[in-house]
């Protein structure tokens, strides 16, 4: 999906012939403002409503925001305070270390079994194949608020049926188990939620993506010797190397933001113990009406963000220049 | 900031309330007058979810629109997540003209400067306010919301079970109760009492009966007070108990719903309030007859259990444009006949003593009157409120003693986190 | 040959488990919802339910305002998914295909507004929009939701209309077509696919958001599905039937949707990104 990837070697080449340099031709100037008159609407609508609240929350960061002075409309500037207060908490930076690790893992997991099961697609016959896409599709499609509820149900400590099949499979100390009451539990049915949702795209997508690998690429590896492992390595890894690195980014950002998996699912909870960075802004500036608060942790988070993706946005810096 | 507002609100509700008072006392005039100045104009209330029966919001509708000739909405809101909800609508320009506010949260409302000055309708109409209801809504002397109700919790039994298991009387002491759970544990293949680990009102109620208090002075600001060996004693009760039930250790009544629990009619008790029964009966109707209510035992016969006093006030917002209709409203669902009613249908403490002969004959209501007059509240403190803010440190405190934690050590763990909130910036 | 039979045997046997593993959560979502409750809290699941029941479909849609509910949520998602498809389509057109200095930086910059944390902003949102007196409106819901997935639309079709190829719109050209008819007639049939996959992503976006709209929004006449669906859990705490058979309304309208548009749109999806 998104995009950032190589061009098809023609790409280039041609767009120099068409957009590029020529002598001037009447009416360049109104060619030359095109791109900028068809971007603007676009650029219009984010800054506007992206931009806008953007800096409003720059702005709360630095106040002093309570029950009473948002009821009674009163700006009290307090400076640095929330963002001192934040940053020498042990609270925020264990949520921060606890964020990295759980999108690292989520993200690895969700890459890592979607590879897989794209590739089983690819190796199935046609009937299978079917069947395992409509069921990849019926996961993808669950809207994530009406799939988090059905997890609750699922993992529900008395009449689940997660600990009613535990039981039967003998492991009689799961007949009651709460799910929710500890941090790894919790982590762990946040974990499963996400993966079953997000493998469906990554599996799909890279399967489709098998099927554009040009056969004979795959013929000149055999006629050099390569087995099956050698030549995924070969060929396949390095055809669909663009599209894994689209797709962990992608998965990287949503996998960071799953508010509404985490905080449907157990609140945060137990004891604060399973809050990531975007659940420990909403608790602590909405929940906690300490809006100034949050939105401090907010301006970190987005940074935070920043900085995780910062090699991919590196990546894609470079290969847009290298295109034009 | 405050300056304008109350002065801009101070001026538009004295003009108000002098319209009110000039035709106050000419019943029939005074409606009349009221019902052309009204006419066209909507009043919108927001009731919590259970407190109000159906019946009585389609009397009080009704009362209310032939009185004034404006048209009242009632919006059902629900507990969760309300605080956020009360706190930004009440920054609007429209907010609620009038809504219902926990006893505990009133206090910090108050403080906001959100609540209208109720200090003429109590001059007016609550002279016989009941004291101890009345507290939680005044603020520095000054009266920021109405006396509503108050309920407080009951055993809810089921018959058949408790006869199963042999027992003939109820119990009236902690030990007997304890001791008749025990045995429809033992006789019966009933689960004895269905307490979920974080059954907090429940938990407040021990310590009330303990004596103990959540939180302490120190120097200037409340710290909590959660190490008090009195509050250990109150959750050594709880855990107790809650050592009979199979009931999630780190949920509250509501998930699930204990009444729905209990509807399957394998449960031998739970702790709730008496419109709960209504809930287990729309989920089984079967279960209706084997329903029963006592009064929570005590430590001792002659004394039952503390309690906690549930309740809830009736403020108007600052904001409303319509504080004179506001008040209107007040004075007609505080009437002795509306709020008579409301002690009938729903089974509740009405704000008025001598009201309370309407709760005569609903038996969740008598095993629940015993009671009141030893409950308490959490600390009406402006403070307190971010205390019941998701995640409760109350609430990870009991977990974690059922878990197995001692409860000086639970009390250590959650204490920065409520420390935390009691001196959250205001 | 006993080899190659459980060669061959292996992806079908994991193929099926992994089916019922991605199912079985949609399976139960549904049959719970048609279950009388005394099936649904049961000391042994019920796994086909023998006893079917409308009761809790009938809770789930007798909350008020439920289909004006309905007409909100679609109002809104159709909106915001047809105008970021519109813009969208421009950007992305010119993104593609044109030269112009400051490209690169306005991918980026799109790159990084797909990255906004929305839900940590909302209280932002919900300052600028009750001081721009829009609350209970849906006009602000449409426009932020389609701010939110125009960078996603964006950077997808741009994958797209650089995967039709630049011969067709130019032999168009040279058939005397000028720029935006040859952009009418050869490249939106070829990007149609594009689209759908675009606007799938967007529907699910716009479709589940639920911390603004609870902010935004409280008259209950302006409100969405998802809140009906979030308010339904807490008020009804674990009514599991009637909580799933909400979901199961809440989530048909998706289900459905993929289902019409999957082949199309997925094979659509990874064409745009892989040659794009």
């Amino acid at each position: 999906m998104t995009v950032q990837t190589e061009r098809p070697p023609s790409g280039p080449a041609v767009a120099l012939k068409t957009d590029g340099g020529g002598p001037a031709r009447p009416g360049k100037r109104a060619g030359a403002l095109a791109p900028y008159l068809l971007l603007l609407p676009a650029v219009a609508a984010t800054v506007l409503l992206l931009g806008w609240p953007l800096v409003k929350d720059g702005l709360l960061s630095f106040q002093n925001l309570n029950m009473g002075q948002l009821i009674q409309h009163v700006t009290e500037w307090n400076g640095f305070d929330n963002y001192q207060e934040t940053l020498t908490s042990p609270d925020f930076w264990r949520v921060t270390g606890r964020s990295l690790v759980f999108t690292l893992v989520n993200a690895l997991l969700t890459m890592g079994l979607g590879t897989l099961v794209g590739l089983l697609l690819a190796r199935l016959g046609r009937r299978m194949r079917v069947l395992l896409l409509v069921g990849l599709v019926l996961a993808w499609a669950m809207p994530v608020v009406a799939s988090t509820t059905v997890y609750q149900w699922l993992f529900a400590e008395r009449f689940g049926v997660v600990n009613w099949v535990l039981d039967r499979l003998g492991r009689h100390s799961m007949a009651d188990y709460s799910w929710t009451g500890s941090q790894l539990s919790t982590f762990f049915v946040v974990t499963v939620l996400i993966v079953w949702q997000s493998v469906p795209f990554v599996a799909i997508n890279l399967y489709t993506a098998t099927t554009t690998i040009p056969k004979e690429l795959y013929e000149a590896a055999s006629l050099d010797g390569a087995g099956p492992w050698k030549s995924f390595l070969s060929v396949t890894l390095p055809y669909l190397r663009p599209f894994l690195y689209a797709t962990t980014f992608l998965e990287v950002i949503w996998v960071f933001k799953a508010f509404v998996q985490v905080f449907n699912i157990n609140g945060g909870g137990p004891d604060r113990l399973t809050e990531i960075l975007p659940v420990y802004a909403y608790i602590e500036g909405v929940g906690n009406q300490h809006f100034g608060m949050g939105a401090a942790i907010a301006v970190l988070t987005i940074l935070i963000l920043l900085a995780l993706t910062a090699y991919y946005l590196r990546i894609v810096l470079k290969q847009e220049e290298d295109e034009l | 900031m405050k300056r304008r507002l109350i002065a801009a609100i101070g001026v538009a509700g004295m003009l108000v309330s002098i319209a009110a008072c000039g035709s106050g006392d000419g019943g029939g005039k005074d409606e009349k007058a009221g019902a052309d100045g009204y006419k066209g104009q909507t009043l919108t209330v927001w009731a919590m979810d259970g407190s109000t029966p159906d019946t009585w919001q389609k009397d009080v509708t009704a009362a209310f629109e032939k009185k004034t000739g404006a048209k009242l909405k009632i919006e059902i809101q629900q507990w969760n997540g309300i605080q956020q909800k009360l706190t930004t609508a009440l920054s609007e320009q429209n907010p609620p003209d009038v809504f219902e506010v926990g006893n505990t949260q009133t206090p910090a409302y108050a403080k906001t400067g959100g609540l209208a000055d109720l200090g003429d309708l109590k001059s007016t109409i609550g002279a016989d306010w009941a004291e101890s209801m009345n507290k939680s809504a005044v603020s520095d002397g000054k009266q920021y919301a109405a006396p509503w109700f108050v309920v407080n919790r009951v055993v809810i039994y089921n018959k058949k079970i408790w006869a199963d298991a042999g027992i003939k009387d109820l119990p009236k002491t902690r030990d007997e109760f304890y001791k008749d759970l025990q045995a429809i544990g033992k006789k019966t293949d009933a689960e004895p009492i269905y307490l979920p680990g974080q059954n907090w009102y429940h938990f407040v109620g021990l310590t009330i009966g303990e004596g103990a208090e959540l939180v302490k002075k120190d120097g200037g600001t409340y710290v909590s007070n959660l190490a008090d060996p009195k509050v250990a004693a109150a959750m050594e009760t709880y855990k107790k108990f809650q050592a009979l039930s199979k009931a999630p250790k780190d949920k509250d009544e509501a998930t699930p719903q204990q009444a729905e629990v209990f509807a399957k009619g394998k449960t031998g008790a739970f702790i709730g309030m008496g419109w709960e029964s209504a809930l287990a009966i729309k989920a089984n109707p079967k279960i209706e007859k084997e329903i029963g209510y006592f009064t929570i035992p005590g430590a001792t016969a002659d004394k039952p259990e503390g309690v906690f006093l549930g309740g809830s006030n009736l403020a108007v917002a600052a904001g409303s444009k319509k504080q004179g209709l506001a008040k209107e409203f007040l004075k007609l669902a505080l009437s002795d006949k509306f709020e008579g009613e409301l002690a009938k249908e729903g089974g509740v403490i009405p704000n008025k003593e001598a009201l309370q002969s309407n709760l005569k004959g609903n038996a969740a209501a008598e095993a629940a009157a015993p009671a009141a007059a030893g409950g308490g509240t959490t600390p009406l403190i402006p403070e307190w409120a971010p205390v019941e803010n998701a995640p409760n440190p109350i609430k990870t405190y009991m977990t974690a003693v059922l878990k197995g934690k001692s409860p000086a050590a639970a009390a250590k763990q959650v204490e920065a986190e409520f420390d935390k909130r009691l001196s959250q910036k205001q | 040959m006993k080899r190659s039979l459980f060669g061959r045997a292996w992806p079908n046997v994991t193929a099926v488990i992994l089916f019922a593993g991605f199912v079985f959560p949609v399976y139960w979502m549904f049959s719970t919802a048609f279950k009388p409750t005394g099936d649904i809290i049961s000391e042994n699941p019920v796994w086909f339910p023998t006893d079917i029941t409308f009761e809790h479909f009938r809770t789930a849609v007798g909350a008020d305002h439920f289909w004006t509910l309905v007409r909100n949520s679609v109002t809104v998602t159709v909106l915001a998914v047809v105008f970021s498809l519109l813009i969208g389509l421009a950007a992305s057109f010119a993104l593609a295909r044109m030269r112009f200095k400051g490209r690169r930086g306005f991918v980026i910059g799109f790159m990084l507004a797909q990255m906004a944390p929305w839900e940590v902003m909302v209280i932002a949102i919900y300052m600028i929009v009750r001081d721009a007196s829009m609350l209970n409106s849906l006009v602000p819901l449409t426009l932020f939701y389609m701010v939110m997935i125009l960078p996603f639309t964006i950077l997808t079709l741009r994958g797209f209309v650089a995967a039709v190829p630049r011969e067709l719109e130019e032999s168009a050209m040279v058939d005397g077509c000028t720029r935006a008819q040859a952009f009418r007639k050869v490249i939106l049939p070829l990007l149609a696919p594009g689209l759908m996959s675009t606007s799938l992503f967007g529907f699910i976006t716009a479709w589940n958001e639920f911390p603004m709209v609870l902010v935004l929004n409280k008259a209950p006449e302006a409100q969405t599905l998802p809140l009906w669906l979030s308010s339904f859990q807490t008020a009804f705490g674990d009514d599991w039937g009637a909580t799933m058979a909400a979901s199961s309304l809440f989530a048909i309208p998706i289900l459905i949707l993929f289902v019409f548009l999957q082949r199309r749109a997925v094979s659509g999806l990874t064409d745009g990104a892989v040659k794009g």
